[in-house]
């Protein structure tokens, strides 16, 4: 009790940090909780109201909001109790890099009023002019501690073997293709040659592309969801899916994978044969072993195929152990082998890579590399520009449930973080 | 036009009473209340559909009263006209439901001096449908990927293991949301022994004392009905 | 996990929200166990699906709390205050509270151990059933309604069905078996998974 008045925090999942169902309740929640007098409530929740300037937000059922508007609601409502000390959670993890930029603004706002801010996250670039201190904690102590002009002064090379992300997305790209080579090689030998010439394989491949038509969804006539007349997908490559929060990425990936739309539309992607891996992997495993969980799916059952998948996924050695006992990277392997098993070609990952430090990514775009290289076609829903440069071959942006434009990555590299930022 | 959530309760409890404890007409007369009160509030297509379906199941009713179609027909007609003599009370709840804000009825239960272990858990009870719906169907498309339906030759062998797939994954991660809430609960400063308060403002008013008054005059007139 | 001499407030919060969040679930799935009575011929079984379905959540729910007494009774009492609110008499929200008094106390004096949890699971599962009591209790006033549209067979055939306190204790005693086998179930699967995984002990 007595610390919350002190301390306020905001957390990774907006999910499990709201108490009420809409914004005007949840705003006022905090002070509620303190016994404060309804008339001071009410003066507080108006300051915060035009400080955030969150006019447009009140009223409005908190279910209905997007990520970026139910951070922001849980950063004012936080504002709203006059806290000395605000604590964050990795607060970005589910943003998308516009939506960043806002929190950038409310952090800066804190600190100009005097505030103390602690802030615990993987991405560091949006702290660069913020940030007085950068704290390293390894092993449960403070290991190192920089300013952040020391920190990037000291290259990406030392921020990339302690596993921390970049500080810096103008330098990203060119670092990335000195170091693509690299990465490639620690990722998988069979891969070497797409990222050496990769030019030669998008030309060599792109006749052997799937194609993708009739992907319209709609929950009114007059305001499609999703438009897209054509898709085209390059086969055994990862291609990602970028965009803003609200674009229609993930409604886009529910109809690829025939969990919307009409039932020609499902049929179509049952016959395709198309795979989702969720944001959430916890809703996608079911038994209670990892070998079950993959046998599953299968339609005649094959344990030794069954095996052999794991084998393929570096889990073998778990494959007695409860799936959900795995740690989060192995979770998302054994989804995919279930993916694997039941026999699709395409595989689509919602934000494999949010909240995950430099390492974690590193093993994820691995596997996917390696999932694309056994023939699979990978769709990469992502918001995560260090991953997108480290595996990707093509990108597709979406904006208003239509695709905007679709390129091949190598070369436009500059004009993806551009487009990511939202500065273009 | 705003009632006090605590008027609203009244007029429900009345009319939840009246359903199968006293004749149509009274229920009808709570059905007055509730319609005029919500076209107070604009929702005049809600009462629009609810008169015309409600007329005319009772024309239904009274047309068929004397054919006589077997035992199975009576069934079926004996659970529809169980139905009709609950849809006077649906209105009232359907007002009392769509009109009073968690928060106005939060309020309410302090003015009645009920404890906070009480209200916590129902706080977090409203906020956890919307949740619960989102995980369930989420977990309902994962299972619809990997070919598990509910109307499958699998399911009938074993339906045990079906409730498994379905169940499982829910608690998980139900209970892993629960307990980030409880850490996030702390760090909002919700406790049992503080005294909340309220931003809602609740109190009675004339058009409480109409309403209440209404309330007790049918339930007089019920009472002394003989 | 065990704890061991005073239990702080922070557990008590989160003995709350455990509440909140298992009621809800309850109040859903008991709603779609008990959707299989809209079919009349299935009122009397549909205890023993509600029954079937809550007792996996309630066993997680059980080992998930520290005041056992306490939650039972909050969890009762919100299940009686939904139940009030959407058209059920208050009597049987006070009927709930007593279930719930029942349910935690046989969890208190049996530690939590297995025959603990399947009784306070028995105890929960006569809410559902205690719903339809208003069917005996006030049988006049239903059967009155009832011989204003139906056949005299029909009435004949429910004037049986409330005159005999028969059906009454089969919604009792399905609802009670469900709860029995449900907890076995239950049991299989605390230790199957939830055990692995680490969110029970």
């Amino acid at each position: 009790m007595a610390i919350s008045r002190v301390v306020g925090s905001v957390f990774q999942n907006p999910r499990s940090q709201f108490f009420n169902i809409d914004t005007d309740c949840e705003l006022a929640f905090g002070c509620e909780n303190l016994g404060m007098n309804p008339e001071e409530i009410k003066q507080h929740v108006e300051n915060v109201v035009q400080e955030f300037h969150l006019e447009h937000l009140l009223g409005r059922s908190i279910f209905n909001l997007s990520g970026g508007e139910k951070q922001k609601i849980a950063c004012a409502s936080v504002s709203a109790t006059g806290p000395e000390i605000f604590v964050l959670d990795e607060p970005s993890a589910n943003l998308d890099l516009k939506t960043i930029t806002d929190l950038k603004e409310i952090v800066s706002r804190w600190k100009k009023a005097g505030k103390t801010v602690v802030i615990v996250e993987h991405r560091l670039y949006y702290l660069r002019d913020v940030a007085d201190r950068i704290c390293y904690v390894k092993d449960g102590q403070i290991a190192e501690e920089w300013m952040p002009a020391e920190l990037e002064a000291k290259g990406a090379a030392y921020a990339a073997c302690l596993g921390l992300r970049c500080m810096n997305l103008e330098q990203l790209c060119e670092g990335m293709v000195r170091q693509a080579h690299r990465h490639d090689d620690i990722a998988s030998g069979e891969i070497d040659d797409i990222a050496s010439d990769k030019n030669n394989v998008i030309a060599s491949e792109a006749k052997q592309s799937i194609i993708f038509s009739n992907l319209t969804f709609s929950y009114h006539h007059k305001h499609p969801i999703l438009d897209i007349d054509r898709l085209e997908l390059p086969c055994g490559q990862i291609t990602a899916l970028i965009g803003h929060n609200g674009a229609g990425k993930s409604t886009l990936a529910q109809v690829l994978c025939g969990l919307l739309g009409s039932w020609r539309q499902k049929r179509a992607a049952r016959k395709r044969g198309t795979y989702l891996i969720m944001q959430d992997v916890n809703h996608q495993l079911f038994t209670e072993s990892v070998l079950d969980e993959v046998l599953l799916g299968m339609k005649p059952q094959d344990e030794k195929l069954a095996l052999e998948i794991l084998e393929g996924l570096n889990l073998k050695q778990y494959a007695d152990n409860h799936p959900m006992a795995l740690s989060g990277g192995q979770k998302q392997r054994v989804a995919i082998g279930s993916g694997i098993s039941s026999g699709c070609d395409v595989v689509v990952f919602d934000e494999p890579t949010s909240g995950l430090d430099y390492r974690q990514m590193l093993a994820v775009s691995a596997t996917l590399k390696k999932l694309a290289a056994s023939g699979k076609t990978l769709l990469v829903i992502t918001h995560d520009p260090e991953f997108i440069l480290n595996s990707c071959q093509s990108v597709v942006r979406m904006e208003h449930g239509k695709v905007v434009e679709q390129y091949p990555l190598s070369g436009n590299e500059n004009q993806l973080i551009k487009t990511m930022t939202g500065k273009l | 036009m705003k009632l006090d959530p605590r008027t609203k309760l009244f007029l429900a409890a009345v009319a939840n009473g009246m359903i199968f404890t006293a004749p149509l007409v009274y229920s009808l007369l709570m059905v007055a209340v509730a319609s005029i009160l919500l076209l107070l509030e604009g929702k005049w297509k809600f009462v629009c559909i609810f008169f015309f379906v409600y007329l005319s199941a009772g024309f239904f009713f009274g047309q068929v009263k004397n054919l006589d179609i077997g035992t199975s027909g009576t069934i079926i007609l004996a659970s529809l006209f169980l139905m009709y003599r609950i849809m006077p009370a649906c209105v009232v709840l359907y007002y009392v439901v769509t009109t009073t804000k968690v928060n106005e009825f939060l309020a309410c239960m302090s003015r009645m001096h009920i404890s906070n272990k009480v209200t916590i858990p129902l706080i977090v009870m409203i906020r956890f449908f919307p949740t619960v719906y989102d995980e369930a169907r989420a977990i309902g498309n994962a299972m619809r990927m990997r070919g598990i339906r509910l109307f499958s030759l699998r399911t009938l062998k074993s339906p045990v293991a079906f409730l498994e797939y379905r169940l499982v994954p829910l608690l998980v991660s139900i209970t892993k949301i629960g307990d980030e809430l409880s850490i996030a609960a702390v760090t909002r400063g919700l406790s049992a022994e503080t005294k909340r308060t309220c931003v809602a403002t609740i109190g009675f008013r004339w058009v409480d004392f109409v309403v209440c008054a209404y309330c007790i005059v049918v339930v007089v007139m019920f009472l002394l009905r003989n | 996990m065990k704890t061991t001499g005073k239990k702080s407030s922070n557990t008590l919060v989160r003995d709350l929200v455990n509440v909140g969040i298992f009621g809800a679930l309850y109040l859903v799935l008991s709603g779609l166990g008990a959707s299989i009575g809209f079919i009349p011929a299935f009122i009397v079984v549909s205890t023993c699906m509600v029954s079937l379905v809550t007792s996996v959540p309630l066993f997680l729910f059980f080992s998930k709390v520290e005041r056992p007494l306490l939650c039972c009774v909050l969890l009762c009492t919100l299940f009686g205050i939904v139940m009030t609110i959407s058209g059920h008499g208050i009597s049987f929200g006070l009927l709930c509270v007593v279930y719930g008094v029942l349910a935690g106390l046989c969890l208190k004096l049996f530690h939590k151990n297995f025959v603990g949890c399947l009784l306070a699971n028995v105890m929960i599962s006569f809410v559902p059933s205690s719903m339809m009591i208003p069917l005996w209790s006030s049988t006049e006033e239903y059967l009155a309604y009832c011989s204003s549209v139906c056949d005299k067979a029909y009435i004949a055939h429910l004037a049986e069905l409330s005159s005999s306190y028969w059906p009454l204790i089969g919604l009792f005693g399905f609802g009670a078996a469900g709860a029995v086998v449900g907890g076995f179930i239950a049991r299989r699967m605390m230790k199957k998974h939830f055990e692995r995984i680490g969110l029970a002990q």
